[in-house]
């Protein structure tokens, strides 16, 4: 207590260094915990821009799809398996895959062809409310399709224009019709912005001549479920079923979003290394204008433990006091960081790793990214106390006493 | 057995190059409840005698023993705790906690002898009395005079019943008046409640005060009057 009173009072004989160096510690902490939430902000919305719109948290093909993705390829009882699935917890939907020609007017490229279960897909994907023009697929009008935004561009194709579709159906026979352009998609992702026609299962099937079995079937589980033991209850589901989590599908953004969390911390080193240079002056000063009084104190019998005590309940002090005014600084920025965000619309929307991500750019606060600036900024301090807070404790009462 | 003892003690400091001998075989005793003044020219080994005496250096040769501890012998934690339990201090320029007031000073040390809290209070307010501090326990040292500072010093000095009170200079800093009233106070603790002083001192004052007076000169006892 009566350590706590003495470095409470201390502080405030030179109150502006403290205030200063408070002023300090405040800044960089604000700073830290608005740059972590909006990393991290990035970072799910980078997962949700790839797990929501088009990937899936898991996905379940037949074996050796993977690896020779051929239309006679099928999980043969898709049925069965999604109410296996979904009696596990997990919604799931099934999507038909294949390829062809697709031309409007004079302009043709090639497209991946994406038969999709209108209903249930809207359970397990968003990529249905990321329309820029028109509207989704509606079973009720099967020769709608919905095209990649850069493949609606490259073939000049707007709303209401008639597509025409050329491959090669699962029996041999040619596969052609017509379709219409029902709406064009926003920005997705590479793969599917550059060649992805999306039509409803039956026009697919219709189309492909394939009557049953499915490509591939998307899962999502509850949040916070763990999806390696996900993947392994569907694989137990039945034989010849390939599972594999959105982090195995895309290893390079599970890589990304590691390293990119490894860099928070890097950067928040690099931040508080200034502050902790701050501080270690502020308190090396501190130290050597109240040698003298350290000597006394050691005379008179306080012991090196209480004199170093001192030193670091006066930097744990300030630690506290920047803590408690930098989260509540910080509380208003992340409310409107988290609800309104940084509109990046004006540049076109942001890529990265070949996803597109939202027009506007919010921060995600929880407590682990106020936690860890918080953390990372006592560390330092700590660390930076240590040297002047030794050096009052260890050096001799007669040497200290004598000091000018 | 002698409270404090000097057995063949020196102490040597460096300066630069140059070798400065403080003391050259000091042999000295002091007794419980002595009232002792140690005098003698700038340079004779008095402060350093005291230093030694208050475990605040090392001698270069000789023994240096409180209560018939051996100073030498004792670990750093040992003789932080034995300034803390066995000698108080006073210095010529007060040396108060200026974060603390003259009450918290007082009490200081014996809280951190973890002495309760009620019993410290009961012991620094009376003593406060007795040195006549009251009603000056809030106040803070730069809202206290160079005699009340000193007061307080010796206050903190009692307060936690030291076997020795080391004093040196205490009169240096305060006018004649004070400086009487600070040695008439000392003398009555003296008296009364048995405690030991040794002063270092170049003040007339305080010789005629002492009713042991010791002259240094180039280290060594020269002189040893009792009264």
């Amino acid at each position: 207590m009566q350590i706590l009173r003495m470095a409470w009072r201390n502080l405030w004989r030179n109150g502006r260094r403290s205030a200063v160096t408070v002023a300090a510690m405040t800044f960089a902490l604000w700073v830290m915990i608005l740059y972590t939430g909006l990393v991290e902000g990035m970072l799910v919305d980078m997962v949700d821009q790839a797990v929501d719109l088009e990937v899936g948290e898991l996905q379940v093909v037949a074996a050796g799809y993977r690896d020779d993705p051929s239309l006679h390829r099928v999980v043969a009882d898709p049925a069965a398996l999604l109410t296996g699935i979904e009696g596990l917890g997990y919604a799931a939907a099934p999507r038909l895959l294949g390829g062809g020609l697709g031309a409007v007017g004079q302009e043709s490229a090639g497209v991946q062809l994406v038969g999709v279960d209108v209903e249930r897909d809207a359970t397990v994907t968003r990529i249905h409310q990321r329309l820029d023009q028109g509207a989704w697929l509606d079973p009720a009008d099967p020769r709608g399709v919905v095209l990649g935004k850069r493949l609606a561009r490259s073939l000049g194709a707007q709303v209401g224009a008639e597509l025409l579709i050329l491959s090669q159906g699962a029996d041999g026979s040619i596969a052609n019709d017509l379709f219409t352009v029902r709406g064009v998609l926003a920005g997705v992702g590479d793969g599917v912005d550059r060649g992805t026609v999306f039509l409803t299962e039956d026009a697919f099937r219709a189309l492909m001549v394939l009557p049953a079995g499915a490509h591939r079937l998307t899962v999502r589980v509850p949040e916070g479920s763990d999806l390696d033991q996900a993947r392994a209850r569907i694989e137990a589901l039945g034989p010849g079923l390939e599972v594999r989590t959105w982090r195995q599908l895309l290893p390079t953004l599970s890589t990304m979003i590691e390293s990119t969390r490894g860099l928070i911390q890097v950067v928040a080193f690099i931040v508080y290394l200034a502050i902790a240079i701050l501080v270690l002056n502020a308190m090396l000063m501190a130290v050597f204008e109240r040698i003298r009084e350290f000597g006394v104190m050691k005379a008179i019998g306080y012991g090196p433990g209480t004199v170093f005590s001192l030193i670091a309940v006066e930097s744990a002090l300030q630690a506290l006091l920047a803590t408690g005014i930098g989260v509540l600084l910080a509380l208003p920025a992340m409310a409107w960081l988290s609800r309104v965000g940084i509109d990046v619309g004006a540049l076109g929307g942001m890529q990265m790793m070949g996803m597109s991500m939202m027009q506007r750019w919010t921060g995600r606060f929880t407590v682990s990214t106020v936690q860890g600036p918080v953390l990372i900024l006592w560390g330092m301090v700590a660390l930076a106390v240590l040297w002047p807070a030794l050096k009052a404790a260890r050096i001799p009462p007669i040497e200290a006493m004598r000091a000018r | 057995m002698s409270l404090l003892r000097f057995s063949s003690v020196t102490k040597v400091y460096t300066q630069g190059q140059v070798q400065v001998h403080a003391l050259r075989g000091l042999d000295l005793q002091i007794e419980a409840g002595e009232f002792t003044a140690l005098v003698g020219p700038s340079g004779s080994g008095k402060t350093t005698a005291l230093n030694l005496a208050g475990a605040l250096d090392h001698p270069s040769s000789g023994t240096v023993a409180l209560e018939g501890r051996d100073l030498g012998g004792l670990s750093r934690r040992e003789l932080s705790h034995l300034r803390r339990d066995r000698i108080g201090f006073v210095f010529q320029a007060y040396n108060l906690i200026p974060v603390l007031t003259a009450y918290e000073n007082a009490e200081s040390v014996l809280a951190l002898q973890g002495v309760p809290e009620g019993q410290r209070r009961e012991r620094v307010l009376a003593l406060f009395q007795e040195l006549g501090l009251g009603g000056l326990e809030h106040r803070r040292p730069d809202q206290l005079s160079g005699g009340q500072q000193q007061r307080v010093a010796i206050a903190r000095a009692i307060a936690a019943r030291p076997a020795i009170v080391l004093a040196d200079e205490p009169t240096a800093n305060v006018d004649s008046e004070t400086a009487e009233k600070l040695l008439d106070l000392m003398q009555r603790l003296n008296q009364e409640r048995g405690v030991t002083f040794l002063f270092s001192t170049h003040d007339a004052r305080v010789v005629d005060h002492a009713r042991r007076v010791v002259k240094l000169v180039d280290g060594r006892v020269a002189e040893d009057l009792r009264r």
